[in-house]
C-alpha cells in the first residue's frame, strides 16, 4: 500500500483525526484514547506495522500525552520509489484525573516494557498489562519523577 | 523434578553489566525467566530536561561506554531536526567515519567481552587488541578514549587530524588480514560452533514482534538496516550492502548473530574507505546553531545493537521539554524469556551473550 493511500485509509476510521506528513515516510495522527485498541489491531494486521519502536508519554501540564512510534518492517506499507521505511506516530491525549488507556502489550510483546516505563517514570495506567510493575525505579518508590509537578528532595541548582 | 527460581546477577560473568536475569529451571532446563533492570539507573532523560540543548551530547556519551558516538549522533540528528539546522557536507562524511569506526570499535568490544562466556579467554585479549586499534583512531581527532563528545549538533567539534586518512588506511588493512586469521580460529573451530549452533533460536516474525533490531534482526535473514531505511548522513550516496544471515530458513541462532556482525565490520571498512575517497573539503560545522526550540522531532539511526530512536519536545525555552531515548537493548532484554525458555542452564552465557547487551543505555 502506497503511503498516501495509507494516509487515506487511516483518516476514515473512527477516532483519528489530523492526520498528516511529518517526512517523507512518517505519518502523524492524533487518536481518540476511546476505541484505540480497535485501531491498533488494524494498525497491526490490516497495515502490517510489525514493530512498536517507542511509547512515549509526556506531561503537557495538566494533559498528559502519549506517542507511540510503529514501524513497517517488510514494507507492507511503503514510500514510492525510496527504500525508506514507513513509521506511524499516533498521539493520545489523557486527563490528568484519569491517566489510563488500553494496553497494546498483547499485540506488540515489544509494547510491554516501554509501558512498564512510562507507567514507572509517568504514572500512566494501562489497562490489560499482564504485569504491570515499576521497571527502572526500585519496588515502593513514591511518585512518578518524569512527571513535572514531581518534587524534589534535594536542593535544585541552576546551572 | 521440582521447579526452582534461580538468581543470576547483579553480579555474575553472565550479565556483562549490572541487571539480574531470574530463571526457572526444572533440572537443568529453563521453565521460564525473569530479568530485572534498574542498578545502573542515572535518569539520563531527567537529567536531559535540566540542561541545555548543547549541554547533553555529555550525557548521550555516557549511555553506553562501547558503543558512544552512535548515541551522540542520535540525540545531534534528532535535535538538528528539531532546530532544522544544515548540517555541511564534510560534517556528514566525518560523523560517518567516526560512526562505522565506533560500529568496529563496539563490535570488537562484544565479540571479546562474548568469547569468555564461551570459556574462550584467548578470544577476548585477540579482539580487545584490535579495539585499541580503533579507539587509538576514535581519540586521534577528539582527544578522549571512550567518551569523545566529538559530534556536536550542526557538526563536529573538529577537523581531522593531519594523516588520520593514511593511520586509518594502515589499520584497516593490518585488522583485514586479522579478521581473516579469527575466521580459521573461530567459525572453523568445532568447539565454538558446538556451543553456539541451534542455541537461542528465534524466528524473524517473532523478533519483529518482541522489538528485536539490529544485528540481532538480521541474523534471522530479515534485511532492515536503518541506513539504508530510514537514511541519515551520507549513507545513501555510499556504496555498500545490508549484510544478512540465517541458521535456517527464517530464523537465527547464536552463530549466525555472531557471524552478522563479522560481516558488519567487513563492510564498515569498505564504507570507512570509500568516505575517505569521496570526502570533500569545506567547513565542519553549521554557521548559525538556535539556542532555543519550538515543536517535537525524532529520529532513528543503526546503533551497534538495533534500533535508536530519540524523540524531543522544545517548549520555546534553552532546554528540551522531553526527551525520550529509545534503548534498542531495553526490549531486547524484556523479550528473553521467550528465547531463552527450553534450553539448558548452562546455554545461558551463550544466548545472552550473543545478543550483545549494554546496560547504560537500557538503563538510562
Amino acid at each position: 500500500m502506497e503511503i498516501k493511500a495509507f494516509m487515506k485509509e487511516v483518516s476514515s476510521v473512527k477516532g483519528v483525526t489530523k492526520v498528516g506528513l511529518v517526512r517523507n515516510n512518517v505519518v502523524k495522527c492524533n487518536l481518540d484514547k476511546e476505541g484505540s485498541k480497535d485501531f491498533f489491531v488494524k494498525l497491526k494486521d490490516d497495515f502490517g506495522f510489525e514493530h512498536c519502536s517507542l511509547i512515549t508519554a509526556i506531561d503537557n501540564q495538566p494533559q498528559f500525552e502519549l506517542v507511540y512510534h510503529f514501524s513497517a518492517i517488510n514494507g507492507s506499507v511503503f514510500v514510492k520509489d525510496s527504500s525508506a521505511a514507513v513509521m506511524a506516530e499516533i498521539h493520545i491525549f489523557l486527563d490528568r484525573d484519569t491517566p489510563t488507556v488500553e494496553s497494546i502489550s498483547d499485540l506488540w510483546f515489544g509494547a510491554n516494557w516501554h509501558e512498564r516505563e512510562a507507567f514507572d517514570l509517568m504514572g500512566i495506567y494501562f489497562i490489560g498489562h499482564p504485569d504491570l510493575r515499576r521497571v527502572l525505579l526500585p519496588e515502593g518508590f513514591a511518585g512518578h519523577p518524569l512527571r513535572k509537578d514531581y518534587v524534589y528532595e534535594i536542593h535544585e541548582e541552576e546551572w | 523434578m521440582a521447579e526452582m527460581w534461580i538468581s543470576m546477577g547483579p553480579q555474575h560473568p553472565m550479565t556483562h553489566g549490572l541487571w539480574t536475569l531470574k530463571v526457572k529451571v526444572d533440572g537443568e532446563t529453563i521453565v521460564d525467566a525473569d530479568p530485572e533492570l534498574g542498578y545502573l539507573h542515572r535518569s539520563v532523560e531527567k537529567m536531559g530536561e535540566r540542561r541545555k540543548y548543547f549541554m547533553n551530547t555529555t550525557l548521550t556519551d555516557r549511555l553506553c561506554y562501547a558503543s558512544s558516538t552512535t548515541w551522540t549522533h542520535c540525540y545531534a540528528l534528532s535535535v538538528e531536526e528539531l532546530m532544522e539546522v544544515e548540517v555541511p557536507q564534510r560534517a556528514q562524511y566525518i560523523r560517518t567515519i567516526m560512526l562505522e569506526l565506533q560500529r568496529l570499535a563496539s563490535h570488537l568490544m562484544w565479540a571479546g567481552a562474548y568469547m569468555p562466556d564461551l570459556g574462550h579467554i584467548t578470544g577476548a585479549l585477540y579482539f580487545w587488541r584490535d579495539r585499541e586499534l580503533f579507539l587509538n583512531l576514535l581519540e586521534a581527532p577528539s582527544g578522549s578514549r571512550l567518551l569523545y563528545n566529538y559530534i556536536r549538533i550542526g557538526g563536529v567539534k573538529r577537523d581531522l587530524p593531519d594523516g588520520f586518512e593514511q593511520k586509518t588506511e594502515r589499520i584497516l588493512k593490518l585488522f583485514e588480514q586479522r579478521l581473516d586469521e579469527y575466521a580459521d580460529l573461530f567459525e572453523n573451530s568445532k568447539i565454538f560452533r558446538m556451543r553456539t549452533e541451534d542455541v537461542g533460536k528465534f524466528t524473524a516474525a517473532q523478533a519483529q514482534n518482541l522489538g528485536i533490531t539490529g544485528p540481532n534482526l538480521r541474523g534471522c535473514g530479515t534485511k532492515f538496516d536503518l541506513r539504508e531505511h530510514d537514511t541519515y548522513e551520507i549513507y545513501d550516496e555510499i556504496d555498500w550492502d545490508i549484510q544478512t544471515r540465517e541458521a535456517g530458513p527464517g530464523y537465527s541462532d547464536c552463530f549466525s548473530r555472531y557471524m552478522v556482525r563479522i560481516d558488519e565490520m567487513r563492510e564498515s571498512i569498505k564504507i570507512i574507505r570509500e568516505c575517505f575517497k569521496k570526502m570533500p573539503a569545506g567547513p565542519t560545522m553549521a554557521s548559525k546553531i538556535p539556542v532555543r526550540a519550538t515543536g517535537e522531532a525524532f529520529r532513528r539511526t543503526e546503533d551497534s545493537r538495533g534500533e535508536a530512536l530519540m524523540y524531543v519536545v522544545g517548549d520555546g525555552s534553552d532546554r528540551p521539554y522531553r526527551w525520550k531515548i529509545k534503548s534498542p537493548m531495553f526490549t531486547t532484554i524484556s523479550a528473553c524469556p521467550h528465547y531463552l525458555k527450553g534450553y539448558k542452564v548452562a546455554d545461558i552465557p551463550a544466548i545472552m551473550g550473543s545478543i550483545d547487551i549494554c546496560i547504560g543505555e537500557t538503563d538510562k
